[in-house]
């Protein structure tokens, strides 16, 4: 048998760790982000999501959120994140396609 | 989403299933490969109001269970690419040629070729490519995404060999790199997307002479005369492929894909040009070598054998940027490209590559490209209601609030770009009056070439 030694193309990624959000105990009493990036129909998504849930969780606030920069697709800046964490308990965002 | 992460918001996303293992590969390169999903049979585009809503309906169950849920393992998760620790890697056969394709056969199980067969980088191949670069093989040239894959002059060099470049073919290929990395080209946004954009290189200086670079006759390829060309670009794409880690079906999402994204490369035919080199009007001195990457969605014809009068070229110039089919049209409506992260802002550009028959109407004429970029601009304009059909009205609402008067006048016609130095022109191609236009997704970046 003959062997063909080759180097490995494939490069290794620098190393980006989050630790994940606690997440909610009940939605109940909670102020919920709607976060839409743009895409189309996600604004739609979200205003049912906003209704169904509603219904489920009467005291439950639901808030369009779209972020300062971008175009087609609007993204969010660290001032935009910010003011999502001072303001809301969740987030419901669309979409990523 | 993961930003809200960080700060400690739990947050859950809608991702439709085709694109499941995107947001996956998406949550990993980000750091939370746990990220909530809320998965819908079918994308929100293209459907009625009504059909979203039921797509909703069918989902809400999920979009509570991801907010208040522990987040999944990620073991639980769809597996897609695959990365191997070993920096060697063996395979064996009968004789080479079988090892060869063994080598080949796997590294398309893998996900790391283009799909054409590739040079295999043995430690002959790679240390007579290193030697084509006084860099050190591990230098870090820079991260690169959305894998932030860190691209060492050694996995650029391989990546190199496997496209069939020469060792001197390989400083363009690491200035490519490095154009990459700028924040201005934000990859992400063009690595990352249903969209066909694909990476141009246009290369100017002394090296284009040196490196058999053609800019003349089947500059864009194929054959013999562009192999240089050719083997460069397909480097570049191998690098944003297996440095990048931008991969088809899983972070690349492009929906039909494209023949441009194998390779693209190009130098300018300074000679025949008139007018100032595209290096030099970007900066550097005319006798500097540079490689320019700009990402680009398409490519249609400049032609026209009658016309021998620079406002007929611009006329029929101007058809091939008035594409309402085409995303870069009107774009500026919506705003310009921004990565949040860096603070870019950039402008859509597209990229006119006039061949020298009529580069020479316009020398005639005393046109000079300044006055090529205003005519373009003067003359490639369309309704406003008919930039907005492809377009969200919120979106224009956010960017451009003082422009809702518009609604109300929609036959307003509109430049198509935004201001007139939005076209980028270089000269390039043989004789005959057929030149290439290409529409672009942001703004170009140059680098010097170090050799």
């Amino acid at each position: 048998m003959t062997k063909l030694e080759v180097f490995n193309p494939v490069a290794r990624s620098a190393e980006v760790h989050v630790d994940p959000a606690p997440r909610l105990a009940t939605i109940n009493d909670k102020r919920i982000g709607l976060y839409w990036n743009m895409k189309t129909g996600g604004n739609v998504a979200l205003d049912q999501v906003s209704k169904l849930l509603s219904k489920r969780y009467p005291s439950a606030t639901f808030e369009l959120v779209v972020g300062s920069v971008g175009a087609a697709f609007r993204h969010v800046a660290a001032n935009d994140a910010a003011r999502v964490a001072a303001n809301f308990d969740g987030v419901v965002g669309t979409t990523a396609d | 989403m993961i930003e809200f992460e960080k700060r400690g918001v739990p947050t859950v996303m809608f991702t439709s299933a085709e694109f499941v293992r995107d947001a996956q590969r998406s949550g990993e390169n980000f750091g939370l490969p746990q990220l909530a999903k809320v998965v819908v049979p079918e994308p929100f585009t293209n459907h009625s109001a009504d059909a979203v809503r039921k797509l909703v309906d069918a989902a809400i169950d999920q979009v509570v269970a991801g907010l208040i849920e522990p987040l999944r393992d990620r073991a639980q998760l769809v597996q897609d690419l695959v990365f191997l620790d070993e920096d060697w890697l063996d395979f064996s056969g009968p004789d080479q040629l079988s090892a060869l394709e063994q080598m080949q056969s796997q590294f398309l199980v893998y996900g790391w070729s283009d799909g054409f067969p590739l040079l295999p980088p043995t430690k002959r191949a790679m240390d007579r490519m290193l030697s084509g670069t006084r860099r050190d093989p591990q230098e870090v040239v820079a991260v690169l995404e959305p894998g932030f894959g860190i691209a060492t002059v050694q996995k650029i060099a391989a990546n190199a060999v496997m496209a069939g470049c020469l060792p001197e073919h390989l400083p363009v290929v690491i200035a490519s790199i490095e154009c990459l990395a700028e924040p201005q080209i934000y990859l992400r946004n063009k690595a990352m997307s249903t969209g066909p954009a694909a990476p141009l290189l246009v290369v100017n200086g002394p090296i284009r002479k040196k490196l058999n670079l053609n800019s003349a006759c089947c500059a864009l390829g194929p054959g013999a005369p562009s192999a240089a060309n050719t083997v460069i670009g397909r480097a570049v794409r191998l690098c944003m492929m297996n440095v990048g880690h931008t991969y088809p079906g899983i972070s690349d999402m492009d929906t039909v894909g494209t023949p441009l994204k194998y390779s693209m490369c190009v130098a300018e035919n300074e000679e025949a040009s008139p007018w100032t080199p595209f290096h030099v009007e970007r900066g550097y001195e005319a006798s500097a070598s540079t490689v320019t990457v700009h990402f680009v969605y398409g490519i249609c014809e400049l032609k026209t054998f009658q016309s021998h009068d620079p406002e007929e070229l611009i006329e029929i110039f101007s058809s091939a940027a008035m594409n309402d089919a085409q995303v870069s049209t009107g774009y500026w409506l919506l705003g310009r490209r921004s990565d949040p992260r860096s603070g870019t802002s950039e402008q859509e550009r597209h990229m006119m590559l006039i061949c020298p028959e009529h580069a020479e109407i316009f020398r005639s004429a005393g046109w000079q490209k300044a006055d090529i970029r205003k005519a373009m601009h003067r003359r490639s304009r369309l309704p406003f209601k008919r930039l907005m059909l492809t377009k969200e009205r919120e979106a224009m609402a956010l960017s451009h609030p003082e422009l809702h008067w518009l609604w109300d006048s929609p036959d307003t016609l509109l430049p198509v770009l935004e201001d007139a130095d939005c076209y980028e022109i270089a000269v390039v191609g043989g004789t005959l009056g057929r030149g290439s236009f290409f529409w672009g997704s942001g703004a170009p970046v140059t680098k010097p070439i170090r050799e």
